[in-house]
């Protein structure tokens, strides 16, 4: 075992919010090794940040640290208060990256003085030395022209050119532990591969100790040597990568490592996690996990259960390991053995379909400046009735665009889109833009964002029911609005609560309640998932998949990530800056993936298996390959229902790849 | 926390590890937040010691204005003609002293604080009210952009002393003169401050929702854009109080406000100034007044104003 740099011992935090006392931390230890990698997972709530901000003296000031203990080199700093003592440790023992790379950046400063400035002022190297070095430091992070970057400001730096200048200023006082608070979240997919691979080149480099948090299991797969699995303030498991992702024991990452989309069976319903995490206000007894857990055990609601040894490396908190439990998971097992035998349903053929959308041509453009910018560029589709489809794209690639087009939210300024074989984009009369509102929904990406937080549920979900005139008397509505969050698996009796009383997943499908209720028959789902936790993700997409079951709805999915859409979707459309690259049945575009760009992307969508992260090459996709001077490409079909961006040249290609 | 009272492992008893019974229903109903906009905002508000006290001087005064002229026997027209009672320093019986013509200046005060907090109140409602319903369409009609840019600019740039001036000099001098006045100055401002807070929220993925659900925009504006406008719009009339009591103030300074013989800040103030040099209370006590009105007010806004923004809400 190499040696201990870091131990976090029962450490607790509370916070003061609104008059009343939170618990956010209840007793969590962590131990960190050097040069190691420790993932620590968990979603929104579980303490995962507030506990590593503690580790720096960085928690918001109504939060404190009640007790416990944070030794490094023999000194704890659990009780540190004054920033000069904290000095001491941020950035030269701890540093830390953040999110969000714009906020962590000062505007209104170049950033090579950003990282200067950190030099001098810990170190009290002078000016013309430190600019030295913060031009190495550049450099190091994988920045071309370090001198000329030097000299510029944040906005005209990419997101992820401004993640590795924030990455840059961190490890500037070549700190012995980074800790990296969700670094790639807000990056698009084939960005954070660059990101990821860049982390683990300096950490090999400088020697370091990093810790990640993240909610992306695919992530932690990619870069942990550990993993520890935070759940309610508490970290409930925590052991080898591979012994978490193959061997998990506490039910929580068992039923987490379940519930991602991506190890979905198509036609199947995804295991998923009911209900949402515990209330920290409230004291929890027992297994914080029992009551989101339908296998759970009497003793779980009773008592805590203590860390019990799997192996040497690998700790799970739960009573299952409890020698008494033995004949409970045999029965268990049983169970299991049941459930497992699920077999991919055939892909269905929807080509003979009505085509309920018809998009030609579509361009849209806006004003930029003097200028203009295509956000879509003479895009072609059709959606038939009754299937799914997907479009994936980095942000910016207008895949949204199109979805609000086609809704006759944005407007276009070219092509044509039909729906039910008539056109839309043009103006319609008063009667058919009614009919169409009726039956074209969409459904938002942010649930916090998208309800109307002044407005009654009762209110929300009513709104189209009113429009539309639904409904004769008032308790005609009413049953109505209680229909629809049955069917969203709400109590109707929540009619009454504002927005805020609810969490994000309750929050997204109320959402969904909304649209369904005026009984639409196409729906345009704006990533739906992506702004949920993992463990809510599963309920959502469960019940988009059943609405499309019972009440035949066709669905515009729009997501960034591939994996998560190849079960759900029945073809997906490739989208790269307002282009479409590529367009193909669901397992036909991950059996055969031509375009370069759909390449790139399959390749950085991280996968939930650390064996195949480990040795995975970063593909950058660079669209000088195409060389498009003389022969010009055109939207074309290499396969019945496969079409592709490309030119004669390259068609000829990608036939060859196929035999 | 709870290992303490755990017991020994080979203490618990075989049956606890067996299968519990799962309530599924129970566990959509987290009630993952107790938070409420407004309790919060108004808890935030009163926290601070000073809003306390402020806001309780303030409802203080305003019932004394309201009772004080009912009960009262002094009647602050009253003129003597006996020069005795002519300028007095304050004393038990004249709280603030009479002036040139014996009037009890206490009791005009207070008059008109009655008066002028009439006023202020008024302009503050219709000019605020005005300026929302008008930010709001021109926030929401991009047709009615060009014509509100051009009343805006020439309503701006001139300044608006020049309107006042002239419109209290055409109409007859009168309460309702001045609210006019006021009103017809202030409202453009406030559209435009009202229209930048709804193009911001227009945007937003609820109103889009609506659209997408074709709710008529007047629906939208009054059930979607402006309850979540309340709090703005309360800050702002608290703070339109006492501009429109300084603009009062200095109408009847120029001349052009209230009649003379009607008891307000501005008249007070503007009468007890050509006593100022001899007869400094004259002007002193209803300037007094006049301060604490204008600050307490501007305080009660700005306070406000912080407690209205979900960042402060701890």
């Amino acid at each position: 075992m190499r040696e201990k740099i870091f131990e976090a011992k029962d450490v607790v935090i509370k916070f003061n919010l609104r008059g009343k006392t939170l618990t956010a931390i209840r007793g969590a230890s962590i131990d960190l090794y050097q040069g190691e990698t420790l993932a620590i997972v968990g979603e929104s709530g579980s303490g995962k940040s507030v506990f590593t901000k503690s580790f720096i003296g960085m928690l918001d000031k109504n939060g404190w640290v009640e007790s416990g203990s944070m030794v490094m080199d023999g000194v704890d700093f659990s009780q540190y208060s004054t920033e000069k003592e904290w000095l001491q440790v941020r950035g030269k023992k701890i540093a830390m990256v953040f999110q969000d790379p714009m906020t962590s950046l000062n505007p209104v400063k170049t950033v090579g003085e950003q990282i200067r400035e950190v030099i001098t002022w810990h170190f009290g190297t002078d000016k013309e030395k430190a600019k030295q070095e913060a031009i190495e430091l550049l450099r190091q992070v994988g920045i071309p022209d370090p001198e000329l970057r030097y000299k510029q400001y944040p906005h005209q730096f990419s997101g992820g050119m401004r993640q590795r200048v924030v990455i840059a200023t961190a490890i500037a006082c070549r700190p012995r532990i980074l800790i990296c608070d969700e670094p790639t979240t807000a990056l698009d997919v084939t960005v954070q591969a660059q990101i990821l691979a860049l982390i683990k080149r300096l950490q090999k480099e400088l020697d370091m100790s990093v810790i990640y948090i993240t909610h992306d299991l695919g992530v932690v797969a990619n870069v942990a040597d550990r993993v520890a699995v935070m759940y309610a303030g508490q970290i409930v498991e925590h052991g080898l990568a591979n012994e978490i992702f193959k061997d998990a024991r506490h039910p929580y990452t068992k039923a987490l490592l379940q519930s991602l989309p991506q190890l979905g069976v198509r036609g199947h319903d995804l295991r998923s996690i009911k209900g949402s995490p515990p209330n920290l206000y409230k004291e929890i007894v027992g297994d914080a996990f029992a009551p989101r857990n339908p296998d759970a055990m009497k003793i779980d609601y009773l008592y805590e259960p203590p860390f019990f040894k799997v192996t040497d490396t690998h700790y799970a908190k739960t009573w299952l390991l409890c020698d008494k439990a033995a004949e409970y998971n045999r029965e268990l097992e049983l169970k299991n053995a049941v459930r497992s035998k699920e077999q991919p349903a055939p892909p269905i053929d929807f080509s003979n379909a009505e085509k309920l959308v018809q998009v030609k041509d579509l361009t849209v453009k806006f004003k930029l400046g003097r200028g203009e910018f295509k956000a879509v560029k003479n895009v072609t589709f059709d959606i038939h009735r009754g299937e799914t489809l997907s479009l994936v794209g980095e942000s910016g690639s207008g895949k949204t665009t199109i979805g609000k087009a086609i809704l006759k939210i944005c407007h276009s300024s070219g092509g044509e889109i039909l729906y039910k074989g008539k056109p839309i984009t043009g103006k319609l009369s008063n009667h058919e833009m009614t009919a169409f509102r009726k039956s074209a929904q969409m459904i938002f990406q942010d649930p916090m964002a998208s309800l109307n937080e002044r407005a009654k549920v009762e209110y929300i979900i009513s709104e189209g029911l009113y429009n539309f005139h639904l409904f004769k008397h008032d308790s005609e509505r009413k049953n109505k609005v209680a229909e629809a969050m049955r069917s969203v698996g709400l109590l109707p009796e929540y009619v009454t609560r504002f927005p805020h009383e609810f969490s994000g997943g309750q929050r997204q499908r109320i959402g969904i309640a909304r649209a369904l209720v005026v009984e639409p028959e196409f729906i345009v789902a704006d990533e739906p998932i992506s702004a949920l936790d993992v463990s809510i993700r599963a309920q959502v997409i469960n019940l988009l998949n059943q609405l499309k079951r019972e009440k035949g709805f066709t669905y515009l999915f729009i997501a960034h990530d591939l994996s998560v859409v190849r079960f759900i979707s029945d073809r997906i459309a490739v989208m790269y800056k307002g282009q479409m690259v590529e367009l193909a049945e669901s397992e036909e575009l991950f059996a055969h993936p031509l375009h370069p760009y759909t390449n790139a992307l399959l390749q950085a969508a991280p996968q939930p298996d650390p064996d195949v992260e480990r040795d995975k090459q970063v593909v950058v996709y660079d669209p000088s390959i195409h060389d498009y001077s003389t022969d010009q490409p055109f939207w074309a079909e290499v396969l019945p229902g496969h079409f592709i961006w490309a030119n004669n040249a390259e068609l000829e290609r990608y036939r060859e790849q196929i035999q | 926390m709870d290992t303490n009272k755990t017991p020994e492992l080979d203490q618990l008893p075989q049956d606890l590890f067996t299968q519990a019974e799962f309530h599924e229903e129970q566990l959509e109903d987290t009630g993952f937040s107790n938070y409420s906009y407004w309790r919060s905002t108004i808890r935030t508000f009163f926290k601070s010691h000073t809003v306390k006290i402020i806001v309780a001087l303030v409802a203080l005064m305003a019932a004394y204005t309201i009772i004080y002229p009912m009960v009262t026997d002094l009647d602050p027209y009253t003129v003597s003609l006996s020069a005795r009672d002519w300028n007095q320093p304050p004393s038990a019986e004249h709280l603030f002293g009479t002036d040139g013509v014996g009037r009890d200046i206490w009791a005009r005060v207070w008059f008109g604080t009655r008066t002028s907090l009439l006023l202020s109140i008024a302009v503050a409602v219709f000019q605020v009210g005005l300026g929302v319903i008008i930010g709001a369409l021109w926030g929401f009609y991009r047709k009615l952009d060009t014509v509100m840019f051009a009343i805006y600019n020439t309503l701006t740039n001139v300044p608006s002393t020049i309107y006042l001036v002239l419109i209290a000099y055409i109409m007859k001098p009168s309460i309702f003169t001045i609210i006019i006045a006021l009103v017809a100055t202030g409202w453009i401002s406030e559209a435009r401050w009202f229209r930048s807070r709804i193009l911001a929220l227009r945007e937003v993925d609820y109103n889009i929702a609506s659209i997408c659900l074709k709710t008529p925009t007047r629906r939208i504006i009054t059930k979607n854009v402006i309850p979540h406008l309340v709090s703005l719009i309360i800050m702002d009339a608290a703070l339109t109080i006492p501009s429109s009591i300084g603009s009062e103030v200095f109408l009847s300074y120029i001349g052009v406000g209230l009649p003379a013989d009607i008891c307000t800040l501005g008249n007070l103030v503007n009468q007890g100034r050509s006593a100022f040099l001899v007869y400094p209370f004259q002007m002193i006590c209803p300037t007094l007044i006049l301060c604490f009105i204008t600050v307490s007010f501007y305080i009660i806004g700005n306070k406000f104003a912080d407690a209205s923004d979900p960042k402060n809400h701890l």
